[in-house]
C-alpha cells in the first residue's frame, strides 16, 4: 500500500517537474484559453502577479499579465486598456497590426516563446495575450521603485562628477553612454543565474579593447553557472585569474567617469544588475592605487600625491613589522635619544613588542570593522571607546606602550590612503604574517615577507595582463602614468597591454604655451 | 619545457645581482689581502674574464640558438660524453647553489642573528627561492627587474653617505710591488666573473637575442665598476686593514653617522644583501632545475623543483663544516673550480663546435 503510494507519488513529481522544465522552451498554445491556464499555473501562489481579462474592441478576450509593483499600471490604464476597450474595431486591416498601431506604447514586441513571456513579465513589461493568436506583446512598461542617483559613498573626491552608478542596470549603461557618445561603446547583455536571470552587461569601445580581452571576458562570463548573482563580486570570484590571491585582479567602481576612463584605456567593464559596483579588468597593481582625482588635478600634485600614497602604502605593509623588528632585534638602528625614549615607555608593559603589536593591530581591526557595521546611532559609543579606552586608559594601565599605540595609528592612517577598499583591506590582512616574520626573524623576516609578496606578485595576472606592469617587466613608455603622472598633453599613448590596437589617444605636441594663438593682435 | 620570455634588460638586471651580490661583500677584503692598496685593479683585471665568457657563451648560443649548454654539448660531444659533461655542469651549479646559500647564511648568523640556528635560514632561504622558480624565468626575471632600484640605490646612497670618512691618500703608492698582487688578487675575483656563463641558459629564452651580447657586455662592464668603487670606498675609509676584514663592506657601513640619526645602517646592508642573494640563488637554482631538466629529457621542469631543493641544503652542509672551511674554500677552491668550468670547459666546447661545423661545411661544399 505505502510502496503503491510512494511510487505514485514520485510519478506525479515526476510529471510536475517534467511539466516545469519543458515548458518553457515551448511555444505559446493555439487556444487563448489554455495559454492562460498555462500562465495560471506557472504562477501559482504567486500573489504579486496579476491577471486582468478584458475584451478588445468590446469582442476579442483578452488577459493582460503583470506583476504588481513592477509595472507602470498608470500608464497601463491610460495607453493600454483604456484606448483597446474604447475603441471599434476597423476591419479592413489584419487584427494583428491594428493592435500595435493603436497601441501608444514606445516599445511593443512580438513574443511567441513561453521563455520570452516570462522573461518579459518578471523585468516588468506587461504581456498582452489575446483570443485567436498564437502570439502575444510584450508591453515596455516597466517602472519599479529605485534609488535616484546620489554621489558614491565609497568613492567620494573633492573635484569631479559628483554622481555614482545605481542598482538599475539601465540608468547604469545610459550614464556610460551620456559620457561616451560614439556608437562603437558596445554593451552587450548576457542573463546569468538560474533563478535570479541577473542582467549582466560587457561594456567596450571597438576599436580600442582588444578582441582577443573581449573574447576571453565573454568566454570567462558565458562559463558561469549558478543559482543566482545577488552582487558583482560573484562575478568577480567566478573569472579572476587567480583565486588564491590576497590581491583583487579586477577594480571595481560604482563611478561612471572611473569606468569610462577606463573604457578609453581599452579595458572592459562589466556591470550587474543590482549593484552599483561596476567591474573593470584587467588592472595592475598600481591602478588600485590611483584616484579618479588624479586625472582631475595639475600634474604635479598628482605625482606628489601618488608618491605620498605609495608611501604610505609601504608604511601600512610594514611600519608595525619595523616597529617589532627593531625593538626586539635590531634597537643598534635607533639613535640614543628615541632609543631611550622608546624603552621607558616600554619598561611597564607585560608583553614582548610582537605580542603587544598584534594585540593592538587586531583591536584597531575589530573597531574599523565595528564602525563598518554599526548602526549610526552606536557609531560615537565605539570612536569613545576606541579613543578613550584603548588608546588612553590602556597607556595609563601600563598594559600597551604609548610608541605603539602611535604605530597601530599612523598604519591605520595609511591603510585608509589606499582608494581601492579590497586592496587596503588585502594590505592589512598581510600586515599579521609580516608583524610575525619580523618578530621572529627581525629584518630578516620582513626581507623575507616583502620578498615572498614580490613573487606572488610578479607572477599574478589579470586576465592574462602581468600584474606589476608596467613596472616589472618594464615597459618605459608607461611609467608615465604609474611611477609618475605626466601632464595630460604628453599622454599620448594608450597603456601598452590593453590599448595595443590602437595606441594614439591624442595629437601631439598639445603642450600649452603663451606663444600659441591667443591674442591675435600679435 | 620554458615557455616564458624575458627581455635582455630583465637578464641583466638578473645577471648583475648575481655576481655583484656577494662579490661586494667579500671580494674587498680577499682582494685586499694580495693586492694591498691597488685592490681596485683587481675586478678591472677579472673582468677580463667576464668578456671572455660572455662572448663564448654567445658564440656557442649563434651555432645553437634554441638550445642550452646542457643540450649542446651532446651534440657537439656525442651522446654520452655530453651527458658527462652536462653531469659536470650541474653538479657545478648545484654544489655552486648550496655553497653560496651557506655563505649568505654564515653572513646572516655570524652578523646578526647568533641565536638563530643556521638550518633555519638555510631552509627559508631556499623556500623562497623554490617559490621563485616554481613561477618560471618570466617570473624570476620581474623579481629580478622589481628588486634591481631595491638593491642599487641603498649602495649608492651608503657609498654617498661615506664620502665624509674617505681617506684618498689610502691608495698611494700606487703599485708599489709590481702588477703581480693585483693579478693575484684578479685570480681569485675571476671565480666570480666566471659566473657570467650563467648567461648561456638565458639566451634562448630572450625575447630580443639581438641585444643580448650587447646586454651582457654592459652587465660586465657595470658589474666590474661597481667592484671597482666598492673596492675603493673600502679601502678609502679603513685603509690596510680591509685585508683582515670577513665582510669589509659591512664595517664601513658602521662608520656612516649623519644629521646623528641615520647611524648604524648595516641592517639595511643585510637587507640590501638578503636581496641580492635571494636573486642570486634563484637563478642559480632554476638554471640547475632547467638544466636537470634537459638533462634527464623531461617534459618539465616543475616536478624536480622539490628534490632539487632538498639537494641544494644538504650541499650547504655537505664538505663545509665550519666558516673557516667556507672561506677558505673561497679563497682556493673556487677560483680555479669556477673558471674551469665556466670559461675553459665552454672554451674547449667552442673549439670543437667550430671545428665541426668547419668540417661539416666543408664536406659539403666539396
Amino acid at each position: 500500500m505505502i510502496r503503491n503510494m510512494s511510487k505514485l507519488l514520485r510519478k506525479t513529481k515526476k510529471k510536475k517537474q517534467n511539466q516545469q522544465e519543458s515548458k518553457p522552451q515551448d511555444a505559446l498554445h493555439q487556444s487563448f484559453n489554455e495559454n492562460v491556464e498555462i500562465f495560471r499555473s506557472i504562477y501559482e501562489n504567486c500573489s504579486d502577479v496579476v491577471f486582468r481579462p478584458f475584451s478588445i474592441f468590446g469582442k476579442t478576450r483578452a488577459m493582460i499579465i503583470y506583476i504588481d509593483g513592477l509595472s507602470d499600471v498608470e500608464g497601463l490604464d491610460e495607453n493600454v486598456l483604456s484606448p483597446l476597450m474604447q475603441e471599434t474595431a476597423n476591419e479592413s486591416q489584419p487584427f494583428n497590426e491594428l493592435l500595435e498601431n493603436k497601441l501608444p506604447v514606445s516599445n511593443v514586441k512580438k513574443v511567441n516563446l513561453l521563455a520570452d513571456c516570462i522573461e518579459s513579465i518578471s523585468t516588468g513589461n506587461p504581456i498582452l495575450l489575446y483570443e485567436g493568436g498564437s502570439d502575444g506583446f510584450s508591453l515596455s512598461l516597466a517602472k519599479w521603485e529605485k534609488r535616484s542617483i546620489e554621489e558614491p559613498a565609497a568613492e567620494s573626491g573633492i573635484r569631479g562628477p559628483r554622481e555614482g552608478f545605481t542598482e538599475s542596470l539601465q540608468v547604469s549603461t545610459a550614464q556610460l553612454r551620456r559620457i561616451i557618445k560614439s556608437p562603437a561603446l558596445k554593451i552587450q547583455s548576457m542573463k546569468i543565474g538560474s533563478y535570479t536571470r541577473t542582467t549582466v552587461a560587457l561594456a567596450y569601445i571597438e576599436g580600442v579593447a582588444d578582441q582577443t580581452l573581449i573574447d576571453e571576458a565573454t568566454n570567462r562570463l558565458q562559463r558561469i553557472e549558478i543559482d543566482g548573482i545577488l552582487e558583482s563580486e560573484y562575478i568577480e570570484a567566478l573569472i579572476e585569474d587567480n583565486p588564491y590571491s590576497p590581491f583583487p585582479q579586477i577594480k571595481s567602481t560604482e563611478r561612471p567617469d572611473v569606468a569610462c576612463a577606463n573604457l578609453l584605456e581599452g579595458r572592459i567593464v562589466i556591470l550587474v544588475e543590482g549593484t552599483p559596483f561596476t567591474l573593470i579588468a584587467p588592472i595592475s597593481f598600481f591602478s588600485l592605487l590611483q584616484s579618479q582625482e588624479d586625472y582631475y588635478q595639475s600634474f604635479m600634485i598628482s605625482t606628489f600625491i601618488r608618491w605620498l600614497r605609495y608611501g604610505f602604502f609601504v608604511i601600512s605593509l610594514l611600519f608595525p613589522a619595523l616597529y617589532v623588528a627593531v625593538t626586539t632585534f635590531h634597537q643598534e638602528m635607533l639613535p640614543q635619544a628615541l632609543l631611550l625614549s622608546i624603552a621607558a615607555a616600554r619598561e611597564t608593559v607585560p608583553f614582548p613588542a610582537l605580542v603587544e603589536a598584534l594585540m593592538m593591530e587586531i583591536t584597531f581591526e575589530a573597531l574599523r570593522e565595528a564602525g563598518v557595521r554599526l548602526p549610526k546611532q552606536v557609531g560615537s559609543a565605539i570612536s569613545i571607546v576606541g579613543a578613550l579606552v584603548i588608546g588612553q586608559a590602556a597607556v595609563q594601565a601600563g598594559l600597551v606602550s604609548a610608541p605603539m599605540v602611535i604605530v597601530v595609528a599612523i598604519t591605520g592612517i595609511a591603510s585608509f590612503m589606499i582608494p581601492s577598499y579590497i586592496m587596503a583591506i588585502s594590505v592589512r590582512m598581510l600586515r599579521f604574517p609580516i608583524i610575525f616574520f619580523a618578530g621572529t626573524l627581525g629584518l630578516l623576516g620582513i626581507t623575507m615577507g616583502i620578498i615572498a609578496i614580490a613573487i606572488h606578485l610578479c607572477s599574478l595576472r589579470s586576465f592574462g595582463e602581468p600584474y606589476l606592469a608596467p613596472l616589472a617587466p618594464l615597459k618605459g613608455r608607461e611609467l608615465k602614468d604609474a611611477l609618475w603622472k605626466s601632464p595630460l598633453w604628453k599622454m599620448g599613448t594608450r597603456p601598452h597591454f590593453t590599448g595595443e590596437s590602437n595606441v594614439y589617444r591624442q595629437a601631439q605636441g598639445q603642450a600649452p604655451s603663451s606663444k600659441k594663438g591667443g591674442e591675435s593682435g600679435n | 619545457m620554458e615557455k616564458g620570455k624575458i627581455s635582455s634588460l630583465q637578464m641583466a638586471m638578473l645577471m648583475y645581482p648575481t655576481i655583484v651580490a656577494t662579490a661586494i661583500l667579500s671580494v674587498p677584503g680577499i682582494t685586499a689581502t694580495y693586492a694591498k692598496q691597488d685592490l681596485w685593479l683587481s675586478p678591472i683585471l677579472a673582468s677580463l674574464i667576464g668578456f671572455v665568457t660572455v662572448y663564448i657563451a654567445y658564440k656557442l648560443h649563434k651555432l645553437y640558438p634554441e638550445q642550452t649548454v646542457i643540450q649542446f654539448s651532446e651534440q657537439i660531444l656525442g651522446q654520452f660524453a655530453g651527458k658527462v659533461l652536462g653531469f659536470l655542469f650541474l653538479f657545478f651549479y648545484i654544489q655552486t647553489t648550496g655553497h653560496m646559500i651557506r655563505a649568505y647564511s654564515e653572513f646572516i648568523v655570524g652578523s646578526f642573528l647568533f641565536k638563530t640556528p643556521i638550518s633555519a635560514i638555510i631552509v627559508s632561504m631556499t623556500l623562497l627561492c623554490a617559490f621563485a622558480v616554481h613561477g618560471g624565468l618570466e617570473v624570476v626575471g620581474r623579481v629580478a627587474q622589481l628588486f634591481f632600484p631595491v638593491f642599487v640605490i641603498p649602495i649608492i646612497l651608503l657609498i654617498l653617505l661615506l664620502i665624509p670618512d674617505f681617506e684618498i691618500g689610502n691608495i698611494l703608492p700606487i703599485l708599489e710591488r709590481g702588477i703581480m698582487p693585483p693579478i693575484k688578487g684578479a685570480i681569485v675575483l675571476s671565480g666570480w666573473f666566471a659566473e657570467f656563463f650563467l648567461i648561456i641558459f638565458l639566451f634562448p629564452f630572450l625575447s630580443d637575442r639581438r641585444k643580448g651580447m650587447k646586454y651582457g657586455m654592459i652587465t660586465v662592464v657595470v658589474a666590474m665598476m661597481t667592484l671597482v668603487v666598492v673596492n675603493l670606498v673600502v679601502f678609502f675609509v679603513l685603509g690596510i686593514t680591509t685585508a683582515s676584514q670577513n665582510y669589509p663592506l659591512m664595517n664601513v657601513s658602521r662608520y656612516i653617522s649623519y644629521a646623528d640619526f641615520f647611524e648604524n645602517l648595516e641592517s639595511i646592508v643585510m637587507a640590501v644583501w638578503i636581496i641580492g642573494a635571494f636573486v642570486k640563488a634563484s637563478l642559480f637554482y632554476y638554471v640547475t632545475v632547467l638544466g636537470t631538466a634537459q638533462w634527464l629529457n623531461l617534459s618539465d621542469y616543475r616536478p624536480i623543483i622539490w628534490p632539487i631543493g632538498i639537494l641544494i641544503v644538504q650541499f650547504s652542509f655537505w664538505s663545509l663544516p665550519s666558516t673557516m672551511a667556507l672561506a677558505r674554500f673561497d679563497f682556493e677552491a673556487f677560483p680555479l673550480w669556477g673558471l674551469l668550468t665556466q670559461t675553459l670547459i665552454p672554451l674547449f666546447l667552442l673549439l670543437i663546435a667550430v671545428a665541426r661545423k668547419r668540417k661539416q661545411t666543408g664536406s659539403k661544399t666539396s
